[in-house]
């Protein structure tokens, strides 16, 4: 006897999230043949389609297909009913980072615009109280020096201490996230662990294959690589940054080969990012964009914005260069302590999904 | 019975519908003009191999009502004519008739000779393109009115003018000109039915480039015994009997991209398919992709027994890719087969596309509703029938029809 187990909530928040009609999903299957990622064996997304209908929450939250999903928009075009599957994945991905992500309120307030001032709030409160303990909560006087108003002692240990929490908090979600995935794949073993795992599946993320597989166009995969190979130099940059400080002389001079390497990145990012918001602006609509989609967007254009300004604003010694500062860290901040909770955290959930599927010889 | 000086009855469009309606007007006493645009009567339904519900073919339904037309004295058929323009009211409506071009009179007694000498070929017209015929002939075996007629895109006309030369009833006028003719009706049925959808539109089946990817349409004219195969079922690419044949149920339909709803008759058209070509060719093997299998009535009979029969699969899962492999030409069809919950891919000699009804509509205002279908309720005189105002096999169809006939006479 099969027994299910419907979650009318479930369906409602996914419809809400989704903007789909699920109901008028007829399981024709078309989907799952247009889409070029679906194995063929229990292909996606006809059979979360069912699930999303029902409000088969169990099936649906640990659940590596709606990750493998890399939201060409190809079901949605092909749909006979208009109930658009890839709007549906991508839903049942943000409420993924809601149901896994602890705290979880903190999902939830981040999941609605009405909560962004009181998101804005913490990242600008929590820099404020930071400075206020190291004393120097003024404008610095002479010329810029973002030490001054910033020491590097409390700027580097604050940023590590955080970062860490949050990418631990994220690391404590995907516990859970994992756990159920056992449901899918019940027999699932990593050879050699899960880290070894992980990184033997990155290869396919670093060179976008599933990206590149998504036929409808290679415009979002130049986008995405400019934008993730763009984030992950900076995270190096950064590192090496915390380093220079530590050791010897920082700021880095405008030649120094991280500094170049640094607005490599920059100009990395704001291309891909600003390709792929002219792709959500203009031009054919396969995928709905919404909050989620715009906030991580427009955070990271802001963040890789401000910190270019500011850099010329160390250069220029503009009287304005510690506002501008301020604004800038509090973009980093931002991002940071909410990556577990926002689209950002794609990154692991995505990661930790293809590495399950690989190891389970999902193809 | 009504008085002699009453107005005829204007019947548009001359398939199973319009006969109906215009043989029951008839012979209740009253005149009928039956315009037609095509050179035969039949429609639709003289092209089908065969038909529901007892599987016979269409010179079963169809003689009888040529009969009665040809014994009723109150009918005047005009083929190859379309209504130009009607205006007028209840009681009082004055029609323009264009009829096209009459190249071959009423004196033709087919025997032939003009098709011995004509050069030209083109396109099978009665066959929809799946063999060729000479450019001036008989449209097909029982064609109505029995005259031949010429295809405008084949005939050189006057440049060539063999077949007049040979006529021995100078029943051929190559200079023959269009011309209109205005009556006056007491009231219309619009009987002008339904085409195919076209289903070059449907990305991913790739119908246009591929020979071997038929409508149902067209195996209607693959398996009848008129058709280019004169009986046996060939597929068009190579003449060869197909092993495989892949039906393709709700081929755009059910679907917004296309038609939104159902057309209620492929799924049965498909299921006679198979069993037909099952009983010819018992070897064959036959695969059916359905979203929903909707089989209306009695017809459940039918589905019975092709699920009994172990050279037919009913597949669940709308097929939604076709290729065609570049070197060898083979097919390739692509389907999700729900109940296993896995892709599925299968070669194919012969696809067969299950299209729906759109509402064909003759060229006068009419009051039009859901995806183009004539509203059943008009202004008070015109009264829609059949597949024009919703998807309906044949005996509804006919019902439909008697009954727009009885309101057609029932006014004054």
């Amino acid at each position: 006897m099969l027994e299910i187990n419907p979650d009318i909530q479930f369906k409602k928040e996914l419809i809400k999230t989704s903007q789909a009609p699920l109901s008028k999903c007829m399981q024709c299957g078309t989907c799952s043949v247009v889409c070029s990622l679906a194995p063929d064996d229990k292909p996606f997304p006809r059979k979360e389609m069912i699930w999303a209908a029902w409000g088969i929450r169990d099936q649906l939250m640990g659940n590596a297909d709606i990750w493998l999903c890399h939201q060409c928009g190809d079901c949605s075009t092909y749909c006979p009913r208009g109930v658009k599957p890839a709007d549906v994945l991508s839903a049942l991905r943000q409420m993924s980072y809601r149901y896994y992500a602890r705290p979880s309120c903190i999902a939830r307030m981040m999941s609605e615009v009405k909560w962004l001032p009181l998101a804005l709030i913490f990242p600008v409160v929590i820099i404020a109280v930071i400075l206020a303990l190291a004393g120097t909560l003024k404008i610095p006087d002479g010329s810029v020096n973002y030490s001054k108003f910033f020491p590097h002692a409390w700027l580097n240990s604050s940023f590590t201490l955080i970062t860490l929490i949050s990418y631990g908090l994220a690391v404590y979600s995907l516990k859970n996230f994992i756990k159920d995935l056992r449901r899918q794949f019940p027999d699932l073993k990593f050879k050699g662990g899960i880290l070894l795992q992980m990184l033997r599946s990155s290869r396919t993320i670093a060179i976008h294959t599933k990206f590149g597989s998504c036929s409808v166009n290679r415009f979002r995969k130049w986008a995405h690589l400019l934008v993730f190979y763009g984030f992950n130099l900076l995270l190096l940059v950064t590192v090496y940054a915390i380093y220079a400080a530590l050791t010897h002389r920082y700021p880095l001079g405008f030649f120094n080969p991280f500094k170049i390497l640094g607005n490599l990145a920059a100009f990395m990012l704001v291309i891909g990012l600003g390709m792929m918001i002219v792709k959500r602006l203009v031009g054919r609509k396969t995928v709905n964009s919404n909050y989620s989609d715009w906030l991580l967007l427009i955070s990271l254009l802001l963040l890789t914005l401000s910190g270019v300004v500011i850099e010329w604003a160390r250069f220029g010694n503009w009287g304005s260069a510690y506002h501008l500062y301020f604004f800038h860290l509090v973009c980093v901040w931002f991002v940071i302590i909410y990556l577990p909770y926002t689209k950002f955290g794609h990154t692991f959930y995505r990661l930790v999904a293809i590495s399950v599927a690989d190891a389970a010889g999902r193809k | 019975m009504s008085k002699p000086t009453k107005k005829p009855v204007l019947v548009i469009g001359g398939g199973m519908s319009g006969i109906t309606a215009a043989v029951e007007i008839a012979e209740t006493g009253r005149d009928v003009v039956l315009v037609e645009k095509d050179s035969y009567l039949g429609g639709n339904v003289v092209r089908m191999n065969n038909y529901f519900p007892k599987l016979c073919p269409p010179a079963c339904g169809l003689e009888i009502n040529f009969r009665r037309i040809r014994q009723s004295s109150r009918i005047k058929v005009f083929t190859q004519t379309e209504v130009k323009s009607l205006e007028g009211s209840r009681g009082d409506y004055r029609v323009r008739l264009h009829q096209a071009p009459q190249y071959v009179s009423d004196l033709c007694t087919a025997c032939g000779k003009c098709a011995e000498v004509c050069p030209e070929e083109g396109p099978g017209e009665f066959n929809l393109g799946l063999d060729k015929e000479k450019a001036i002939g008989l449209p097909h075996a029982m064609a109505f009115p029995h005259k031949f007629s010429i295809h405008q895109k084949s005939c050189r006309f006057e440049d060539c003018g063999e077949c007049a030369k040979v006529c021995t009833y100078q029943a051929i006028d190559l200079k023959a000109e269009a011309k209109d003719i205005p009556i006056e009706v007491e009231s219309v049925v619009v009987a002008t039915g339904w085409k195919n959808y076209d289903a070059s539109l449907l990305e991913g089946l790739h119908y246009a480039e591929n020979p071997d990817v038929v409508t149902n349409v067209e195996f209607e004219r693959l398996m009848a015994p008129s058709g280019p195969g004169e009986g046996r079922l060939l597929r068009p690419s190579d003449k060869q009997e197909p092993k495989e044949i892949v039906f393709v149920q709700c081929a755009g339909s059910r679907d917004e991209n296309h038609l939104p709803y159902c057309s209620a008759v492929c799924c049965s058209a498909s299921l006679k398919h198979a069993l037909t070509v099952q009983e010819k060719y018992p070897d064959t093997h036959i695969r059916i992709f359905y979203i929903d299998l909707r089989v209306m009535g009695r017809n459940e009979d039918f589905l019975e027994r092709v699920s009994r029969n172990p050279k037919i699969e009913l597949i669940k899962g709308k097929l939604a890719q076709i290729r065609a492999d570049r070197e060898t030409g083979k097919l390739e069809v692509e389907a999700e087969d729900i109940m296993a919950c896995r892709k599925v891919r299968y070669e194919a000699d012969l696809v067969v596309l299950a299209t729906g009804i759109v509402p064909q509509l003759p060229d006068i205002d009419l009051s039009t509703g859901f995806s183009g279908f004539i509203n059943a309720k008009q202004s008070s005189g015109i009264y829609p029938a059949a597949c024009c105002k919703r998807p309906m096999d044949v005996s509804a169809s006919v019902k439909d029809a008697t009954a727009a006939a009885l309101k057609a006479i029932q006014l004054t």
